[in-house]
C-alpha cells in the first residue's frame, strides 16, 4: 500500500544542512535566500527585466504612440495600406493602413493584461479551493477534488470555445474564461502542499493553543504554500499568453478592432504574397514575450524551490 | 487490489463524464438564446415552422430533459443526429476521427522517436555545446505559438517555394481535392501540421528524458553496474534508459487525450478535416448534438489516457503500488 519515494532521506539531510548554514554565515530568512539565488541568475533576471520593460511600454502606450510612432491604433488610412516597414511607418501598416508598431504596443496592453489578470484569478480561486480541500479533508476534499477532476478533464480548448461564444469576450471576461480552467491545476498543487504541511508539529501546536480554522489556514498554512504559488504564477504567464493568442487568432478572444497580438495574425494568411511583415512582427512579439516569461519562470522556480532543479 | 482500484477509478470517471457533458450542455443552452440551429439555412421559415423545428430538435423542453434523453440514447449507443445537416453524429465523428488520429498519432510518434535520443544525448553530454543547443531549441519550442509556427511553415514551404518554382508542400487539407488520396499525397499534406504539433511534444519530452536520465544515472545501481565492470553502453541503455523512460510513459499517456482535441488549432491553420475543427465549426453553429457527441468522446479519451498511463506506469515499474 505504500508508495515509493517516501524515503526518510530528506529528514536526515535537513538538520545537517541547517547546521552548516548556521556555522558559515548568519541565518537568513527563506525569502532572503531565495531572492539572493534569483538575483544571482543573470539570464533569469535579464528575462524578468525584459518583462517589466514590456509591461511598462504597454502601460505607457499612449506616450509611445504619440512620441515614437505618431499614429493612433485605430486610425484607418486607406491611402497607405500594406506599407512595408521603414519611414514613416516603422513596422509597416496593415490592410486598413493602421500602423503595425502602434497596434503591437496597444496589443501588449491587452495580451499582458489578460495574462496577469488570468494568473491572478487562477491563483485566488485555486488557492482557496486547495486550502479548503486540503485542510478540511474528508467529504469536502472529495467533492472539491471531483470538481477539479471534471474541470481538468474537459479538453480545455473545447471549453474555451463554448465559453467564448457565450461571453463575447472583452479582456476581463477572456481572463475569466481562461482562469476557469487554470484554477484546477493550482488547486491540486496547493492541496498537495497543505496535506504535507498539515502533518507538521507546529500546526498541532497552534491548534492546541486554541487557534481557529480560519486563523490556521490564513496565517499558518497560506505562507507555507506561497513558494509553490510564486513558482506556479511565474511559470503560468507564458502559457496563458500563448492560449490567449491562440483564442484571439481563432477569432474567439479579443474582437477587432481592439488590437491584440493574436488577432493581428488572424488575417495574416491572406497577405502572405505581398506583406509578410504582418505575419512576422506579431508572432515575434508573442515569441519573445513568452520566451522571457518562461526563462524568468524557470529562474524563479530554481530560486524558490531548489528541490525541483 | 488492482481490481478494486480500477472499479474506484471507473466510478470516478462516470462522475467526470456526467459533469463534463452537463457543463457543455448548460453552456450551450445559456448561449443560444432563442436561436434554433439551422434557422438561417432557410430565410422563409414562418414562426410556426420555427416552433415545429424546435419541437423536432427537442429544444422546446427544458435543457435537463434534453440532457436526460440524450444520456439515455447515448447509453443505447445512439448519439443522435446533427442539428445542422441531419446526418448521424456518429458518422460525422467516424468521418473525421481517422484524419485527426493520423495527424496526432504521427506527431506523438515523431515526438517520442526524436525526443528520447535527443534527451539521452543531452544527459550524456551534460554541459556540452550539443546540450546547450538542445536546451535552447526546447526552450524555444515552449515559447513559440503553434499557429504562428504553422503560418511560418506555410509561408516558406508552400508560398515561397512555389514562388521560386521549387517543389512545394500543400498548405491545407488532408488530400488533394482532385485525384489525391494515395500515400504520397497524404504524406505531403501531413508533414507540416505533424511537424508543428510534434515540436511542442519534442520540447517537452526531450527535456524530461534528459532530466530523468540524469537522475537515474546518479543512482546507486548504476554505480554498482559500472563497478562490476559492465560496459558503458550496456549501463546507459540497459540500466539507465529503461528506468529513465518509466516516468516518460506517464507524460506521453497524459497527451493521449490530445489525440482528439490537442490538434484543434493546428487543424484550423492547416485546414485539416479533423475532429477538432468539426467541434470548432459546429460550436459556432450551436449544433448541440454534434458538440455533445464530440465532447463526450474526447472526455472518454482523456479518462482512458490517464488511466492507461497510470496502469502502464505500475506494470512497468513494480515499485509502484496502487493506494
Amino acid at each position: 500500500m505504500s508508495m515509493l519515494g517516501q524515503t526518510p532521506a530528506t529528514e536526515i539531510e535537513a538538520p545537517i544542512s541547517t547546521f552548516e548554514g548556521a556555522a558559515t554565515r548568519p541565518a537568513q530568512s527563506y525569502w532572503n535566500e531565495s531572492w539572493e539565488r534569483l538575483r544571482a541568475n543573470r539570464i533569469g533576471m535579464g528575462a524578468g527585466i525584459l518583462i517589466v520593460i514590456l509591461g511598462a511600454i504597454a502601460i505607457a502606450a499612449p506616450l509611445f504612440t504619440q512620441f515614437l510612432t505618431h499614429y493612433e491604433p485605430y486610425r484607418l488610412d486607406l491611402l497607405s495600406t500594406f506599407q512595408p516597414p521603414g519611414q514613416p511607418h516603422l513596422l509597416g501598416t496593415d490592410e486598413l493602413g493602421r500602423d503595425t508598431l502602434t497596434r503591437l504596443i496597444y496589443g501588449g496592453r491587452v495580451s499582458l493584461g489578460v495574462a496577469f489578470l488570468t494568473v491572478g484569478l487562477s491563483l485566488t480561486l485555486g488557492t482557496t479551493v486547495g486550502l479548503v480541500a486540503g485542510y478540511y479533508g474528508r467529504w469536502v476534499d472529495d467533492i472539491l477534488m471531483r470538481i477539479v477532476d471534471t474541470v481538468l478533464s474537459i479538453p480545455a480548448i473545447f471549453l474555451f470555445i463554448l465559453m467564448s461564444i457565450l461571453f463575447r469576450p472583452n479582456p476581463i471576461t477572456l481572463a475569466m474564461i481562461i482562469a476557469s480552467v487554470g484554477w484546477g491545476g493550482v488547486a491540486r498543487l496547493v492541496r498537495g502542499e497543505v496535506l504535507s504541511v498539515k502533518q507538521r508539529d507546529f500546526i498541532m501546536a497552534t491548534r492546541s493553543i486554541g487557534a481557529r480554522d480560519l486563523r490556521l489556514i490564513a496565517i499558518h498554512l497560506l505562507p507555507n504554500v506561497l513558494p509553490v504559488l510564486i513558482v506556479a504564477a511565474s511559470l503560468g504567464v507564458g502559457q496563458i499568453i500563448l492560449i490567449e493568442a491562440a483564442l484571439d487568432f481563432l477569432g474567439l478572444g479579443i474582437q477587432p478592432p481592439t488590437a491584440s497580438w493574436g488577432n493581428m495574425l488572424t488575417n495574416a494568411q491572406s497577405y502572405f504574397f505581398h506583406s509578410v511583415w504582418l505575419v512576422y512582427f506579431p508572432g515575434v512579439t508573442i515569441f519573445i514575450t513568452v520566451l522571457a516569461s518562461n526563462v524568468f519562470g524557470n529562474a524563479v522556480r530554481d530560486a524558490f524551490d531548489p528541490r525541483l532543479k | 487490489m488492482l481490481v478494486k482500484y480500477l472499479v474506484r477509478r471507473l466510478f470516478a470517471s462516470v462522475v467526470v463524464v456526467l459533469g463534463v457533458t452537463a457543463i457543455t450542455l448548460v453552456l450551450m443552452d445559456r448561449t443560444r438564446g432563442t436561436y434554433v440551429p439551422g434557422i438561417d439555412l432557410n430565410p422563409n421559415l414562418r414562426p410556426d415552422d420555427i416552433e415545429r423545428l424546435r419541437a423536432n430538435l427537442g429544444l422546446d423542453r427544458p435543457f435537463y430533459v434534453w440532457y436526460i434523453t440524450w444520456l439515455w440514447n447515448v447509453l443505447h449507443g445512439d448519439f443522435g443526429r446533427s442539428m445542422i445537416d441531419g446526418s448521424p453524429v456518429m458518422s460525422h465523428i467516424l468521418d473525421r476521427l481517422p484524419n485527426t488520429l493520423e495527424l496526432t498519432a504521427t506527431a506523438i510518434l515523431m515526438g517520442v522517436l526524436l525526443s528520447i535520443p535527443l534527451g539521452v544525448i543531452g544527459a550524456l553530454r551534460r554541459g556540452s555545446k550539443v546540450d546547450h543547443g538542445l536546451t535552447v531549441v526546447s526552450v524555444a519550442g515552449f515559447a513559440v505559438p503553434q499557429f504562428w509556427l504553422g503560418l511560418l511553415l506555410i509561408l516558406f514551404f508552400s508560398v515561397t517555394f512555389e514562388q521560386h518554382g521549387w517543389p512545394w508542400l500543400p498548405s491545407s487539407g488532408a488530400t488533394s481535392p482532385l485525384g489525391g488520396g494515395d500515400i504520397l499525397d497524404r504524406l505531403q499534406h501531413l508533414i507540416m501540421p505533424a511537424t508543428v504539433l510534434s515540436f511542442f511534444y519534442l520540447s517537452l519530452w526531450s527535456r524530461f528524458t534528459r532530466s530523468s536520465m540524469l537522475e537515474v544515472l546518479s543512482q546507486d545501481y548504476i554505480r554498482t553496474a559500472r563497478a562490476k565492470g559492465m560496459g558503458e553502453r550496456r549501463v546507459v541503455y540497459l540500466h539507465g534508459l529503461r528506468n529513465a523512460l518509466i516516468p516518460l510513459i506517464t507524460l506521453v499517456g497524459l497527451e493521449l487525450p490530445g489525440l482528439v482535441s490537442g490538434g484543434l488549432v493546428v487543424e484550423v491553420v492547416f485546414g485539416w478535416p479533423g475532429i477538432g475543427r468539426l467541434l470548432f465549426e459546429r460550436a459556432l453553429q450551436y449544433d448541440y448534438s454534434t458538440v455533445m457527441g464530440v465532447t463526450f468522446f474526447a472526455t472518454l479519451l482523456v479518462i482512458a489516457g490517464n488511466l492507461l498511463a497510470d496502469v502502464l506506469y505500475a506494470v512497468l515499474d513494480p515499485r509502484i503500488r496502487y493506494a
